[in-house]
Formats: structure tokens, C-alpha cells, sequence
């Protein structure tokens, strides 16, 4: 520690080069904090204590298979199950194809029981909902979006149902996901001449520890059936569409690690000049007395000190400036929330402690074992 | 006067590992740009390819794809014997009617993705040459049989010759391995009509693919089928409706563009790092240049060149280690269709440029402050230090 100020006096003496390193690496730590947190997303779906209750279950050939509507009572005489709701992924269009958001048709008797808090409305709103058969309730930012009032008519055209709906915005609700849009799956199949098929199930288990055995009750009911089922807990139905999405893992990570060797290049590049410069001086610490140890901690700190301290600059920047937007505006809804996690941050500061080491540990060792003769002389 | 080139070489060799690794630095943020662009541009590009003048594709009225559009067998008459539609020589229309229905398949890899299965008739294959049988042979009517394209046989469990898939209640076999030059079709299983209309329990078609007999027989057919309000279909171009699923690499995109301008960023610094201090240490011999009689300018556009040098080296070291990757096939989500989409990385020449260009635009801007800082060296001073 007492080595400190003449550690900074170091630091400072060539003070565009540090600036400039200590950007470059900051620079590029925004960008690995992005990448992670990209990927972090992507493979953490938000989960709340109501969602780690919820199983999906699909057709088993794919999410294109529809249910039938008779699939819900044999499923709610499943023992565990406490709630559920068959839910169709509508796709409808709201006057523009690009005004794209997701939208359900659900069965409304357990909605409410089914989502928990992850549907939040004022009870008044909930039982308004309830009471309007083409009544709809819209999450807070779809709602934002376009600037829907309760009470607005929404019209939509199916585009892969031949129906149109409109639709009376009876609520708004707050969640997790606050961007898509519910209305009475019982208006949507009138609609549809009572053609009585669904999407797939949304079923509330009474605890997560039953969640594997209903899951494999509900798909033996349907085994030998012509809609077999695939029931699996919500999460790994949402990640079932971000795999659906191919290699972003190698994508991100190979990405990472060019940008880590990149920095490192840089970082090395930086510190071999300043110490190339400093040969005397090092010398002059040698005859000193300064151990060969010493001047290594020394020349070593001083890297450190610029790759960490561009890294926490990176990192955090990023963790302010993302926790300051909103990603589900940003990304059409794609990813709901963007927020660089601890572990990030911590990877973060590891990779700039360990750029600082690997880039300065070649020059700094030559420095540190010149002899002290051969120092003194060497003219730069 | 113009200071000569030979100059500025020798000086970046003088300094060879630093600028070496200056221009390792600059060389990967140029290949990172190189193939997030291949990227975008193989997956556009599958899109773009696929299609053929003068076809058409007819969907359900409102159907913004063919995985989300069905309708009644029977209108499939009314639609191939409309005035416009091109004939073969024994005087059949041609139209395809088809069904497209998706199944959740297990990859090598392990993880699930959604593959498309047409449903098609012989008519199918005519009206689209560039499908050919490369291994086994074409499916045969009410057998169960499947033909698959070779990228897909790549990427997918027991989806090679001889193999049986289980799909829902029945276990169809693997007969072919087919190609489609490149284009959407590449990503796609197909089936004879009949067996996948019963497998699924859908009587229904997807989409008309149908050949106009020319551009305005293309138009007038067209505005025909959706000014008849009774069967309720839409025509598009074939080749527009295929590029119309370009959005599916938006994401990509964007993220390639923040990934370039972050790194061109860093590398920029980096190289400004390095033109700086190749400017200081050379103090004495700017000094002496400009006692010979060398301009300001010509020593400000001097230290821009190297810097353009060094950053053009590291450009072409880019490219090298971008190109590689040239033709590795990939997939991803089509979201227009909720399936798998399967393309090669494609690195063009215009991507190179475009990536030399970066590297010019990285070494200018690196090198523009180090080198008025050269240019405004005063000999006076330097030459007494």
C-alpha cells in the first residue's frame, strides 16, 4: 500500500495512453456486459413465485397441433392440478401487421387463479373482464403503446384464423410481462362456429413438487389418444422458442472471446511501451534495493489498475444505462427485462484483472529481471 | 513535397510488435464485422434466391404466412382454371396445391426446433426445378414416405435415408435427400398431400403455388382472386412473399451494427495509442523533416498513412480470419413461420470491401490526433532537446 502514490504517479505521467487504454477496455467491457446479458436473458426467462407453479401443456407434435377444448376436464380431474386455462396464440392483426403484440384467447374460469399476481388489476377491472364476453384486458406497456384507455375498442384480424374480434379493453394489468393482451377464449371459438380447440393448457400445480408427476399424469391421459400431449413447466416451454432461435450461445461466446483477445492486445501493447520506456528507472529501483519481486508487484499493479478499473467502468456503465431503459419497447417485446446481473459484473471484473495480468506478465517480467548494469546502460 | 511511403513501412517495422499487435487488434474487429454481416446476408439471401418470376402464391385472405393459412379443397378448382394460369403442353394448369404443417423435431445437438413438412403432388417439383433429389429417390403416394433436404438431414436426428421418424401416430420413413439451391425450400421436409392431409386430420390446403402465363396474366390473376369476396384468398408475387421474411435477420442485424460500432470504437483507441506514441518517440525526426523543408501537411498526412497502413494490415488480417467461415452452414427462427430456418454464411466481395473500408474509416480516426500532434511539433524546441 505504500507503494500507492508512486503507483498513480506512474499512472499519471503518460495520462492520454491510460486514458486511451482504460477507454478502449471500458469500450469493450460495455460490450461483453451486453453480450451476457443477452444471453443471461435469453436463458432466464423472468420466473415468479406463480410462474414456477405453472406447466404448459402442447400438442405433441408441435404448437401448430391444436387441443381439443374436452382435453380441460379430464386434465382438472388430474390430482395437483388447482387451476386451469386452455389459451391460443391468436395472432391478430391490430390495424398494421407491424404492430405486432402477443395475443390469447383464453378460457377465463381459473384466469385469475391461474396467473396470481402476475396478472395484477384492481378487482373491479377483474370482474369487468369477467362479466364482457368480448371484453379483453392489456398489459401496462401494451397499453402505453398505444395509448389505450379502459373502455377502447380493439379490433383485430386473425391472420391465422379467418375471424375478426373486437374487443372492449375492460383492464390493464401489471406483471412480469406487461406486453401482450387476453380476451375470452369463448367469444374467439362462437366465432369460430363452436369449433372447440385450443392452443395448448396452462395448468396451476398446487406445489412445485408435484409439478413432474402432474405433467406425466396428463400426457399418459392423452398417450393413445389422436392429440397426445407434451406438458412441460413453463420455463422450459419458453425456452423451448429462444432454442428455437439456433446458436446464439457460440455466436455470443465467440464473439466474447475475440473482443477479450482484442483487449488484451491492447492492453499489452500499452504496458510494453510504458515499461520499455521506464528501463532506466526500473533499474535505478534495482540498485535501490527494490527486489525482483517488487518491481514485478509494481509494473503488475499498474496494469491491473488500468484494465480493472476500464473494466468496472464498462461494466457498470453498462448495469446504469440499461437499468435506465425500457428493453421490451427497444426490442419489440422480445426481451422483457435487460439487466446486468451480478455474475456479470463480477466475470467482468475477473476478465479485467485477468487481462491486466496476462498482458503486462511478459514485459514486466523481462523488466523486472534485466540485470541492473544492462538497465542503467540501455539508452531508449 | 510528399514524404515518401517507404518511410512510414520502415517506421511500423521499426515498432513491429506493437504495430503487429495494433493490427491483430484491428484485424479482429474487422472479422467479427465480416461475419456478423455474412451472417445477415446468408440468411437474406436464402430469402431472396427463393422464388420464381411470374409465380404466385395464394393464401387464405388475411394469412400473413403459409404456416398460418387453410382453406377449402374445392376452391383449389375454381383458382387453376382461371383465365391466365400457364399450361403445360397436354394443356394442365400449373398449380400446386399444398399443405404446410409444422412438427417439433429433436436436433443432433439435442435441443428442439420446429421443422416444416409440404404437403405436395408432382405438380410441386415442376414448379420448382431447382428442388432435386440428390440421394434415394422421391416419395410415393400413400406409403408414409418423406423426402428431406440435405441441410436439414445435416442438423436433425434420424432425418438420413432409411431412418423412420415417428410423427404424432404414424412412422414415416426417410426415402430422399433433396437440394433447393440455396433457397427456403432447403429448410423443408416434404411429403406426398394425401398422407399428410390424413396424418394431421386436415382436408384442407395451405397454399396455391401457380405459374402466370405472363407479367400482366400475373396482375389481372391477382386482382381476380382477391376481388372474389366468395373464396376469400390473396395472391402475392412468389419472389415478394419470400422477401418479405428477410425481417426474420433484423435482430441480427442490429446486434451486428452494436457489436461493430462498440469494437470500432475500442480499436480506434487503440490504434490512436499507438500512432501517439510513435509519434512522441519520433519527435527528433519530425523535427529533422521539417528542418529539411517538409510541409505540416505533408507531415499530417505522413502520420495519416501509417496509421492507414497499419489499420488497412489489419484489415486484410480480418478478412483472412473471416474467411473460413465462408459457407458454414446455420439456423435459426423464422418468426413469419414459426420454423427453422437453415442458411449458409456468405461473404461476398462487397463484404470484404465493406470491411476494408471499416478498417480505413477505424485507422483514419486513430490516426487524425497523433498526427496533428506530429504536424505541430516546433523545431526550435526538438531539434534542441
Amino acid at each position: 500500500m505504500k507503494f500507492l502514490p508512486f503507483l498513480l504517479r506512474n499512472l499519471f505521467r503518460n495520462r492520454r495512453r491510460t486514458l486511451l487504454t482504460a477507454t478502449s477496455i471500458a469500450v469493450s467491457l460495455f460490450l461483453i456486459a451486453t453480450l451476457l446479458t443477452v444471453l443471461s436473458e435469453l436463458n432466464n426467462p423472468p420466473t415468479t413465485p406463480d410462474s414456477a407453479l405453472r406447466l404448459v401443456s402442447r400438442h405433441k407434435v408441435s404448437l401448430g397441433n391444436l387441443l381439443p377444448i374436452a382435453h380441460a376436464e379430464k386434465i382438472r380431474s388430474v390430482p395437483g392440478v388447482t387451476g386451469l386455462c386452455g389459451s391460443l396464440w391468436f395472432a391478430g392483426v391490430y390495424k398494421d401487421p407491424s404492430n405486432f403484440f402477443p395475443q390469447f384467447a383464453i378460457t377465463t374460469d381459473d384466469l385469475f387463479e391461474v396467473y396470481g399476481d402476475d396478472l395484477k388489476m384492481t378487482e373491479a377491472e377483474k370482474e369487468a373482464f369477467l362479466k364482457d364476453r368480448t371484453g379483453c384486458i392489456a398489459g401496462r406497456k401494451l397499453a402505453d403503446r398505444f395509448g389505450w384507455k379502459l373502455g377502447e375498442k380493439i379490433f383485430l384480424e386473425g391472420s391465422i384464423f379467418p375471424v375478426e374480434v373486437e374487443l372492449t379493453l375492460r383492464g390493464i394489468y401489471e406483471g412480469p410481462d406487461e406486453t401482450g393482451l387476453f380476451f375470452n377464449w369463448e367469444y374467439f371459438n362462437e366465432a369460430m362456429n363452436n369449433w372447440n380447440y385450443c392452443g395448448f393448457y396452462i395448468i396451476k400445480v398446487a406445489s412445485g413438487d408435484l409439478a413432474p408427476r402432474v405433467a406425466e399424469s396428463v400426457d399418459a391421459l392423452f398417450q393413445n389418444t389422436t392429440a397426445p400431449t407434451k406438458t412441460e413447466s413453463e420455463k422450459a416451454f419458453v425456452l423451448g422458442f429462444i432454442s428455437m432461435l439456433g446458436n446464439v450461445q457460440l455466436l455470443i461466446t465467440s464473439i466474447c472471446s475475440g473482443v477479450i483477445f482484442a483487449i488484451v492486445l491492447v492492453a499489452a501493447n500499452t504496458m510494453a511501451m510504458s515499461i520499455r520506456e521506464r528501463t532506466r528507472e526500473i533499474g535505478i529501483l534495482k540498485a535501490l534495493g527494490f527486489r525482483r519481486h517488487q518491481v514485478l508487484f509494481l509494473l503488475l499493479s499498474e496494469a491491473i489498475v488500468i484494465t480493472l478499473g476500464g473494466s468496472l467502468i464498462g461494466s457498470w456503465g453498462a448495469r446504469l444505462l440499461y437499468s435506465s431503459i425500457d428493453p421490451s419497447q427497444v426490442t419489440a417485446g422480445f426481451l422483457q427485462r435487460f439487466y446486468v446481473t451480478p455474475q456479470t459484473l463480477a466475470l467482468c471484473a475477473l476478465i479485467g484483472l485477468g487481462v491486466g495480468l496476462v498482458s503486462a506478465g511478459i514485459p514486466a517480467w523481462q523488466a523486472a529481471r534485466r540485470p541492473v548494469v544492462d538497465a542503467l546502460r540501455r539508452i531508449v | 513535397m510528399k514524404i515518401p511511403l517507404k518511410y512510414n513501412l520502415r517506421s511500423l517495422l521499426v515498432r513491429r510488435v506493437g504495430a503487429l499487435m495494433t493490427a491483430i487488434g484491428i484485424g479482429l474487429t474487422v472479422a467479427i464485422f465480416i461475419v456478423m454481416n455474412a451472417l445477415v446476408n446468408g440468411l437474406d439471401s436464402t430469402f431472396v434466391q427463393t422464388g420464381h418470376d411470374n409465380h404466385l402464391v395464394v393464401l387464405r385472405q388475411g394469412a400473413l404466412n403459409e404456416t398460418g393459412s387453410y382453406f377449402d379443397r374445392s376452391i383449389f378448382d375454381t383458382i387453376r382454371l382461371l383465365d391466365g394460369v400457364k399450361r403445360d403442353p397436354s394443356g394442365e394448369p400449373l398449380a400446386s396445391g399444398e399443405i404446410v404443417v409444422i412438427i417439433n423435431h429433436p436436433r443432433i445437438s439435442g435441443e428442439s426446433a420446429n421443422v416444416m413438412i409440404r404437403g405436395v403432388s408432382e405438380m410441386a417439383f415442376r414448379l420448382r426445378p431447382e428442388v432435386q433429389i440428390v440421394e434415394g429417390r422421391r416419395f410415393r403416394h400413400g406409403l408414409r414416405e418423406l423426402i428431406v433436404s440435405r441441410s436439414l438431414s445435416n442438423r436433425f436426428q434420424d432425418m438420413q435415408v432409411g431412418k423412420v421418424i415417428r410423427i404424432a401416430r404414424s412412422e414415416w420413413r426417410v426415402v430422399g435427400i433433396f437440394e433447393a439451391g440455396g433457397t427456403a425450400y432447403d429448410s423443408e421436409i416434404w411429403a406426398d398431400y394425401d398422407d399428410v392431409a390424413q396424418e394431421w386430420d386436415r382436408p384442407v390446403y395451405s397454399s396455391i403455388l401457380l405459374s402466370a402465363a405472363d407479367p400482366q396474366a400475373a396482375e389481372r390473376l391477382k386482382k381476380r382472386i382477391k376481388d372474389d369476396q366468395r373464396i376469400n384468398l390473396q395472391a402475392f408475387d412468389q419472389k415478394a412473399y419470400f422477401q418479405e421474411q428477410t425481417v426474420s435477420s433484423a435482430g441480427i442485424k442490429a446486434l451486428g451494427y452494436f457489436i461493430a460500432v462498440l469494437m470500432g470504437i475500442g480499436s480506434c483507441f487503440a490504434a490512436m495509442n499507438m500512432m501517439y506514441s510513435a509519434v512522441l518517440s519520433r519527435m527528433k525526426e519530425v523535427g529533422t523533416l521539417r528542418a529539411l523543408g517538409f510541409r505540416r501537411r505533408s507531415i499530417l498526412s505522413s502520420f495519416v498513412v501509417e496509421s492507414l497502413i497499419l489499420a488497412m494490415a489489419g484489415g486484410v488480417l480480418g478478412c483472412v480470419m473471416a474467411l473460413p467461415l465462408h459457407g458454414l452452414s446455420t439456423g435459426t427462427a423464422n418468426f413469419m413461420s414459426f420454423s427453422e430456418v437453415l442458411f449458409h454464411f456468405r461473404i461476398t466481395p462487397w463484404i470484404l470491401l465493406q470491411g476494408l473500408i471499416f478498417a480505413a474509416v477505424i485507422g483514419i480516426l486513430g490516426g487524425i490526433l497523433p498526427a496533428r500532434r506530429a504536424a505541430r511539433i516546433r523545431l526550435v524546441e526538438v531539434l534542441r532537446d
